[in-house]
C-alpha cells in the first residue's frame, strides 16, 4: 500500500511541476520573440510603470500604450508594469529599481505617491536613464529638494473637476448641502481634484457639509456614502474624485433609496461610468483621455531621446461628458 | 563545523535546487537577469522582509502566527518619520520607533499568554488597530524625510547596501539563538507539544512572550529600513507583508504547526521570492500571471518539502 501511494504521490507531483512549467512558458511565450527583435536592431527601451492595473482607467492607459507600441514597433520596445493596488508604494519603487538593473533608456511614470517615488527616480536619472511623469505630479518642493526636474504630462485636474463640479453646481440652488467623496488624500491628483470641486462650491455658494475619503476605492466610497446618507440625508449633491467611486455612491444611494433626490458627478470617464451617464443616473464625468496619457508620455520620452533635451511640462486636454 | 555545512546543504537542498532552476530559467529568458545589477537589484530589495519573516519563523516554529507585522512596520515607521519631521534626533527617533515595536510584540504576547486566545485573533485585532493607529498618527499622509535617513540607506560595498547586511546579520543571530540556546531549543519543544514543554520545566509563558516581543522589534527594525528605502515614510507601509513573510517562511520549511523550521531555510524562501519577482518583471509576464506563478511556487514548495519528508519517513521504516 505503503509504496502505491508513493508512486501515486510521485506522479501527481510530477503532473504539477510540468503544468507549472507550462504555465511558465505560456505566460511569458510572447517575450521570447520581442526578444529575437531586440537582437537585430538597436531600439530605445521605453518602462511605462504605472498604478494599479486592477483599475480599469490604468487598463485603458496601458491599452492605449500597447497600441501606439504596434504602430511604431519599429522605432522603440515597450516593457509595461504595474503594481497590484495603488496603496504599494514599496513595489512600485522595486519596480524601478528592477528597470534600472535591466537599463533600460527611458522611464515614463505614473508615481503612486507624489514624494516617496521621487529618490529612486532620482537614482534612474544618474543613471542616464529618462524619466517622464504621468498622470500623477511628483511633487515640485521634493523635487527641487532633490535638485531634479522631471517634466510632467498631463491633464490639469483642477480645471477639469471645476468643469464637473460647476455642471452640478447649476443643477443646485444657493446653501444646498453637497459631499466631496475624495481620493488617497496624499495623491496629487487627488488634491487638485478636491481643489477644482471647491473652487466650484465656493463660486455657486453651495454648502459642503462632508469632505470624506473614499481612497479611490468603489466598496470605500459605497461604504462612506451610506454612512454619509443615514447621517445628513439633507444631502443634494456628491462630487466623487474618481469614476469608480461614483459607482460606488451610486449602488449606496440606489440601496437607500436616495438615487432621485442626489446627484452625483465622478471622474475619469471609465466604460462604467458612460453608460451610467447615458442612463442618467451620474450627471457627469470628465475625460481625460486616458488612453493618450501613457502615450504622450512616451512621445516625451522619445523625443528627449532624439533631441538629448528634457522638455517643459505639456498640458493634455479634459473634457466635460454630459448626457447626449 | 564541516558537518554542519553538509547537513545545512543537505536539509536546504530543495530549495537550493529551486532558486538555481530560477536562475537558470530566467538567464535564459532574459537577457538582462545573470548581471550583477540584476543581483544588486534583488538583494536590496529584501532586507524588510527578510526581518519580518524572520520573526514570523521563530513565531511559526513556537506553533503560533503573527498577522500584526505588516502594521507594526508601519506603525513604528510612522512614529519615525513624525519625529524626525519634527526635528527630533535621529536616535531619539529610531529609540522611539523600537519601543513600539517592543510594545506591540509585548501585548500580542500578554493577551495570548495571560488569556490563552488563539494568537492568529489577537494578532488579527493588531493588524487592525496597529494600521488604524498609524493613520491617525500620520493623518494619512506620507512624510517625506528627504536625506535624514541616508546614513542607513546609502552606505554600500560594491552596491550592497547596509540594510542588508544588518538584516543578514540578524538572520544569522536569530539562527545562531534557535541552534545553540536553551532558549532556541525551548521554543521548538513548545512547538512540538506544549504541554509537554510545560512538564518538562520549561517556563513556556516567558518564552512565548519573549517571542511575540522578538517578532514586534524585528518589525520595527524593518520599519526603519523601509522608511530609509524609501526616504519617507508611508502610512500604507507594509500592508500585506504578514503574508509575504508567512509565505516565504513556509517556502523555507517552517511548519505553521510549529516545532518545525529554521531562520535560514526563510530567508532562502525570502530570496527564492524576490528572484521570482524581478525575474518575471525581466521577461515581461502580465501582472495577473506573476500572482498566479508566484502562488504555484508557494504550494509546489510546500509540497515537495513535505514529499521529501515523507520519503525519510518511509526509508526509516523500511
Amino acid at each position: 500500500m505503503r509504496i502505491k501511494y508513493q508512486n501515486l504521490t510521485k506522479t501527481y507531483l510530477t503532473f504539477l511541476v510540468i503544468i507549472f512549467l507550462a504555465t511558465l512558458n505560456v505566460s511569458c511565450g510572447k517575450t521570447a520573440d520581442n526578444k529575437d527583435v531586440e537582437k537585430k536592431v538597436k531600439k530605445p527601451r521605453i518602462a511605462l510603470i504605472m498604478k494599479s492595473l486592477a483599475n480599469e482607467f490604468f487598463k485603458t492607459m496601458e491599452e492605449g500604450a500597447r497600441k501606439h507600441h504596434q504602430n511604431n514597433s519599429s522605432e522603440y520596445d515597450l516593457i509595461v508594469e504595474g503594481i497590484k493596488d495603488e496603496l504599494d508604494i514599496n513595489r512600485q519603487v522595486q519596480l524601478v529599481e528592477t528597470m534600472i538593473g535591466q537599463k533600460v533608456d527611458a522611464i515614463v511614470i505614473a508615481p503612486a505617491d507624489s514624494k516617496a517615488l521621487v529618490p529612486v527616480c532620482k537614482r534612474a536619472m544618474k543613471q542616464g536613464i529618462i524619466v517622464i511623469n504621468i498622470d500623477n505630479r511628483l511633487d515640485a518642493e521634493v523635487l527641487q529638494q532633490n535638485e531634479i526636474k522631471i517634466p510632467f504630462v498631463g491633464p490639469d485636474n483642477r480645471k477639469g473637476a471645476r468643469e464637473v463640479g460647476l455642471y452640478l453646481a447649476k443643477r443646485l440652488q444657493t446653501g444646498d448641502q453637497v459631499a466631496i467623496i475624495n481620493g488617497v488624500p496624499t495623491a496629487y491628483n487627488a488634491i487638485q481634484r478636491r481643489l477644482g470641486f471647491l473652487d466650484a462650491i465656493k463660486e455657486n455658494g453651495l454648502n459642503l457639509v462632508a469632505d470624506e475619503n473614499g481612497d479611490w476605492e468603489m466598496s470605500k466610497a459605497n461604504k462612506v456614502v451610506s454612512a454619509l446618507m443615514t447621517e445628513k440625508p439633507e444631502i443634494k449633491g456628491i462630487f466623487c474624485a474618481n469614476d469608480s467611486m461614483a459607482l460606488g455612491a451610486i449602488s449606496a444611494l440606489k440601496a437607500g433609496n436616495f438615487m432621485d433626490k442626489v446627484k452625483v458627478v465622478g471622474f475619469d470617464n471609465i466604460s462604467a461610468a458612460n453608460e451610467l451617464v447615458e442612463k442618467g443616473e451620474l450627471l457627469a464625468t470628465a475625460d481625460q483621455h486616458a488612453d493618450q496619457l501613457a502615450v504622450f508620455g512616451i512621445e516625451y520620452a522619445l523625443e528627449c531621446l532624439k533631441t538629448g533635451t528634457v522638455p517643459e511640462d505639456k498640458e493634455t486636454p479634459v473634457d466635460l461628458i454630459v448626457k447626449k | 563545523m564541516k558537518t554542519n555545512v553538509i547537513n545545512f546543504l543537505k536539509e536546504q537542498v530543495g530549495l537550493i535546487v529551486a532558486l538555481l532552476f530560477l536562475i537558470v530559467f530566467f538567464s535564459v529568458k532574459s537577457q538582462y537577469f545573470f548581471t550583477y545589477s540584476t543581483f544588486v537589484t534583488i538583494v536590496n530589495q529584501i532586507p524588510h522582509i527578510l526581518l519580518l519573516a524572520t520573526g514570523m519563523s521563530v513565531v511559526l516554529i513556537v506553533g503560533g502566527i503573527d498577522l500584526s507585522v505588516g502594521s507594526v512596520l508601519g506603525l513604528s515607521g510612522a512614529v519615525l518619520g513624525i519625529l524626525l519631521t519634527k526635528d527630533y534626533s535621529l536616535a531619539t527617533a529610531i529609540f522611539a520607533c523600537f519601543i513600539i515595536g517592543i510594545l506591540c510584540g509585548l501585548t500580542n504576547g500578554f493577551i495570548v499568554t495571560q488569556w490563552r486566545i488563539p494568537a492568529f485573533i489577537v494578532t488579527l485585532g493588531m493588524l487592525e488597530a496597529g494600521r488604524g493607529l498609524t493613520y491617525l498618527f500620520t493623518n494619512s499622509i506620507t512624510q517625506y524625510l528627504g536625506s535624514k535617513l541616508d546614513m542607513i540607506a546609502e552606505p554600500n560595498i560594491m552596491g550592497i547596501r547596509f540594510p542588508l547586511l544588518l538584516a543578514v546579520v540578524v538572520v544569522l543571530f536569530v539562527h545562531f539563538l534557535m541552534i545553540y540556546t536553551p532558549w532556541g531549543r525551548h521554543c521548538f519543544a513548545i512547538g512540538a507539544k506544549e504541554e509537554t514543554a510545560h512538564l518538562s520545566g520549561i517556563n513556556v509563558r516567558k518564552v512565548l512572550l519573549s517571542v511575540y516581543i522578538l517578532s514586534g522589534f524585528l518589525a520595527s527594525l524593518a520599519g526603519l529600513l523601509h522608511c530609509a528605502r524609501l526616504s519617507s515614510s508611508d502610512p500604507n507601509a507594509g500592508i500585506g507583508y504578514e503574508l509575504s513573510a508567512i509565505a516565504a517562511a513556509v517556502i523555507g520549511g517552517n511548519s505553521l504547526s510549529g516545532g518545525k523550521g529554521s531562520v535560514i531555510g526563510t530567508m532562502l524562501g525570502v530570496v527564492i521570492i524576490a528572484t521570482l519577482e524581478v525575474g518575471l518583471v525581466q521577461i515581461s509576464v502580465p501582472e495577473p500571471w506573476k500572482r498566479v506563478i508566484t502562488g504555484m511556487v508557494i504550494i509546489l514548495a510546500v509540497i515537495i518539502d513535505t514529499y521529501r519528508g515523507r520519503i525519510k519517513l518511509f526509508r526509516k521504516e523500511a
